[in-house]
Order: C-alpha cells, then sequence, then structure tokens
C-alpha cells in the first residue's frame, strides 16, 4: 500500500485545501481520499501519469466535477456550494480545448469574456495577445490546439486572478512558445501576487517554478512536500552488499532496488541522507556513492511499483 | 551578470542564485555600486519563481553583499570587495566537485592533483591564467 509521504502542514494560510476527496467514473476509481494542500502563493505542481487525477482535481476545485465524498476549498470556499464565488477568483486553463464560442474570433472572445471579470485588464490582455502571438482575427474554432493553449492562458491571466488552475498549460506549445509561457507565467507571478497549481506530466518544465510538488498516483496523492525538501530527502544509494543481506525494514524506498554490478546495486531512498546511511552501515551494507537527483527524478521514485523486499 | 543554475544541483536554488552572484564578484564581472537585475527580470530570464530570486537577494543583502535603493532596485554593496576568503569559499567549491568526479571514476587524489598539472601545462602552457579558470566557469 502506499502511504503518503509528507511534511506536517506549515502554519499560515492555504489557498487550496482537500480532505478525503474521492471521484469515481462507474466502477473506475478517480480519486482516491486525496488530500491536497496548496500553501497561499505557492506554485504547487502536480505530476502523475495519465489517468492518474489531475485533471479530475482541478475540475473538482472549477466544480465543474462533483466529488463523490470529501470536501474542496479554495480560499476557504466549499467548491460546492460557492462554486461561482470560487470561479470569479480563478483563472482556469482547461486540458482540453472545449469553448462554446467556436464562432466568435479571439478578439471578440477576449472582449466577451472581460465583462464577466471586474479585475480584467485591457491593457495587459493585449501585451499578452501580443507576448503569444495570439491572431485575434481567427475563429475560436479553426484554432489549433497551440493556438487554443495560448488563447486560454491569456483568458486566464488577464484578469489577474489570485489562484491559477493550469491543466497541463504547456501541451501542444512548441519549443519556443512553452519557453515564452514559462517566462510569461515568472513575470506574472513577479508583477500580481498569485497562487498557482499547475498539473503537468513534464515535470522538468516547471523544475525551477515549482516550490511545491504533489505526486498523483492512481488516484492517490502518493507525495506532497515543499521541492526543497523533496530534493533533500529523495537520493540515490550505490550499495555494496555481503551474501545474504537483507534489506533493513525500515528503511522507505522509493522506487526498485536496481541491479548494478556484482554484488552492487542502486537504490533510491527516502529520507535524510545522515539516517539512511547509518541504517545501511548498520546493516552490513557499505555506501559506495550518494547521488542526489533532479526533482523530475526524485518525484518520480514515486510512481514505479516498489519491489518487494 | 550571467546567472546559470543546475537542476541537478543538490543545493535550494536561491542558494546557487546566491553563489553566482559571488561568483561574479570574484571573476568581476559585477562591481561595487553595479545594479543586480531586478526580481522581475531575472525570474523571466532563468524561469524561476520570484520568490526564489527575492530570497536570494534577501539573504545577500543580510550579509552585506547587496542593498536595496527605495524605488530604484538592488546594488552591489560599497564595500562588496571578494576577500580571501570567498576565493578559497569558490576554490574549495571547484575541488569538491572535481574529487567527486574523480571519486566516481576511482581516481585518488594524488592521482587527480598530479593530471590536473599535467593538462593545466598541455592547455598553452599557462598552469593557472586568471582568464582561462574564468572561460571554463562560463562554459560549464
Amino acid at each position: 500500500m502506499s502511504r503518503l509521504i509528507h511534511s506536517d502542514p506549515e502554519a499560515g494560510a492555504c489557498a487550496v485545501a482537500t480532505h478525503g476527496l474521492c471521484k469515481r467514473y462507474g466502477g473506475e476509481t478517480a480519486l482516491e481520499g486525496v488530500d491536497l494542500w496548496v500553501p497561499d502563493g505557492a506554485v504547487y505542481v502536480l505530476i502523475g501519469p495519465n489517468g492518474a487525477g489531475k485533471s479530475t482535481t482541478l475540475k473538482v476545485l472549477m466544480n465543474l466535477e462533483r466529488p463523490d465524498a470529501g470536501t474542496a476549498e479554495v480560499f476557504g470556499l466549499d467548491t460546492v456550494r460557492r462554486g461561482p464565488e470560487v470561479r470569479a477568483q480563478v483563472g482556469y486553463v482547461p486540458e482540453h480545448h472545449d469553448h462554446g464560442y467556436r464562432w466568435m474570433t479571439c478578439g471578440r472572445l477576449l472582449r466577451h469574456v472581460a465583462a464577466y471579470y471586474p479585475a480584467w485588464d485591457p491593457a495587459y490582455a493585449d501585451h499578452l495577445s501580443r507576448a503569444f502571438d495570439l491572431r485575434l482575427d481567427r475563429r475560436v474554432g479553426a484554432l489549433s490546439k497551440g493556438e487554443a493553449r495560448r488563447l486560454h492562458l491569456v483568458l486566464a491571466l488577464a484578469h489577474r486572478p489570485p489562484l491559477l488552475l493550469l491543466d497541463e498549460p504547456t501541451d501542444g506549445l512548441d519549443p519556443v512558445a512553452r519557453n515564452r509561457t514559462l517566462a510569461l507565467l515568472a513575470e506574472h507571478l513577479a508583477d500580481s501576487p498569485t497562487t498557482v497549481l499547475v498539473s503537468t506530466h513534464q515535470i522538468y518544465e516547471m523544475e525551477s517554478l515549482a516550490d511545491h510538488i504533489g505526486v498523483l498516483r492512481e488516484g492517490r496523492l502518493v507525495a506532497q512536500m515543499p521541492r526543497d525538501e523533496l530534493k533533500r530527502t529523495v537520493r540515490r544509494y550505490r550499495i555494496e552488499v555481503p551474501e545474504g543481506w537483507e534489506a533493513p525494514p525500515e528503511l522507505r524506498s522509493a522506487g526498485p532496488r536496481r541491479p548494478g554490478a556484482g554484488r552492487e546495486f542502486q537504490w533510491t531512498l527516502v529520507g535524510e541522507e545522515r539516517e539512511v546511511t547509518d541504517r545501511l552501515t548498520l546493516s552490513g551494507a557499505r555506501v559506495r556513492e550518494v547521488t542526489t537527483l533532479g526533482l523530475e527524478d526524485a518525484a518520480l521514485a514515486f510512481l514505479p511499483e516498489e519491489v518487494s523486499r | 551578470m550571467l546567472v546559470n543554475l543546475d537542476p541537478h544541483d543538490a543545493r535550494p536554488l536561491y542558494l546557487q542564485i546566491m553563489d553566482e552572484v559571488r561568483r561574479a564578484l570574484v571573476v568581476g564581472t559585477l562591481r561595487p555600486e553595479d545594479p543586480l537585475p531586478s526580481v522581475r527580470e531575472l525570474s523571466s530570464e532563468l524561469v524561476v519563481n520570484p520568490r526564489t530570486v527575492s530570497q536570494a537577494y534577501r539573504e545577500l543583502e543580510r550579509e552585506g553583499v547587496v542593498y536595496v535603493r527605495r524605488g530604484q532596485g538592488t546594488f552591489v554593496a560599497p564595500g562588496a570587495h571578494p576577500d580571501d576568503q570567498e576565493r578559497r569559499a569558490l576554490a574549495r567549491g571547484v575541488a569538491k566537485r572535481a574529487l567527486l568526479e574523480a571519486r566516481r571514476n576511482g581516481v585518488g587524489v594524488e592521482e587527480l592533483v598530479t593530471i590536473i598539472r599535467e593538462v593545466a601545462t598541455e592547455e598553452e602552457g599557462e598552469p593557472s591564467g586568471s582568464a582561462s579558470a574564468a572561460n571554463q566557469g562560463d562554459t560549464e
């Protein structure tokens, strides 16, 4: 069974909190007991393979899906009972481009949406449209996937909402547009205090923007912690073991053991390096090398099936 | 000022930014009273969270390396001349990384030191020119 590996919630306000969130589609479990905790002002990156429940989580927060059990709050507002108030404070980039206004031009749609948001900043919307190379005379229904994504980003950012929910925001963008998007996001964060919850399966893109990481696996949140803690506590150990060695049961593995040459193997373990090294040494293993992992590898370590000990 | 971040580095990003500023001071690309890029500029350029840049600048301010002119931005402090200690810390960092790489490849300390001298001599005959050291730092 996978247990949630997380740090204690920090003191302070949170922008998004879910408690025991469950969602089923027929017999399929999309979310199972998810306790998400996004601190105010964080850039929280939710990762996991396709189908792990990332999009469903964001849809529940937008009240586009109703949870079967559990609750979700955005800035303390229940997402089911206070849906409209929640949505007024959120900029949302959905996973699929599914806009009802296919006949409108992009420019017309921007003006249309602007009317719903008192905080809409027309000058900023213009700036973003230019920066994203958005052609305002194009019809919404004729946009490519990447163009639609850029349109949604303008719609989400231009009213400077306190919370951004971005579902795979760079999906379908070419590398140049992707880098520009991330740089614009960094500028946006510098200009307006914003909490960001972003889902992605390409964590390396978000690597340097993220300050909190959550890992979803088959509908369960298996890890949730600040970025620096994840990088500090997930490391790869190259160890040499004696004949018939058995792994100390108290070690927390974050992935399978990979055999190396001879009696050596590599193992990704969770814990403070000194503690883990002491445990390994005590069990008779020799720690040959400890490698720090990039954020992506550290987070991905929670995803593969654990090898039975 | 050229700032390079390494995602595989175990150090938190704000520490990496602080070290890059110190490196620029030692190498001489940043001098007292020079302006640092704004938080907005640097976070956009590096695509890092602006909070991370702010944290780095705050820490540097506390250490007296930089100061804030209200409404104008962050500047290198007048007294921020890199001292021997700073140079030493930088050199120790280089040594640590080299040692780690050496150990991984089964190269001993003495062997490494000898080979470094040998290679340095081969490379355009100047063993420890500061210019070539700076270039290496940039291409890394």
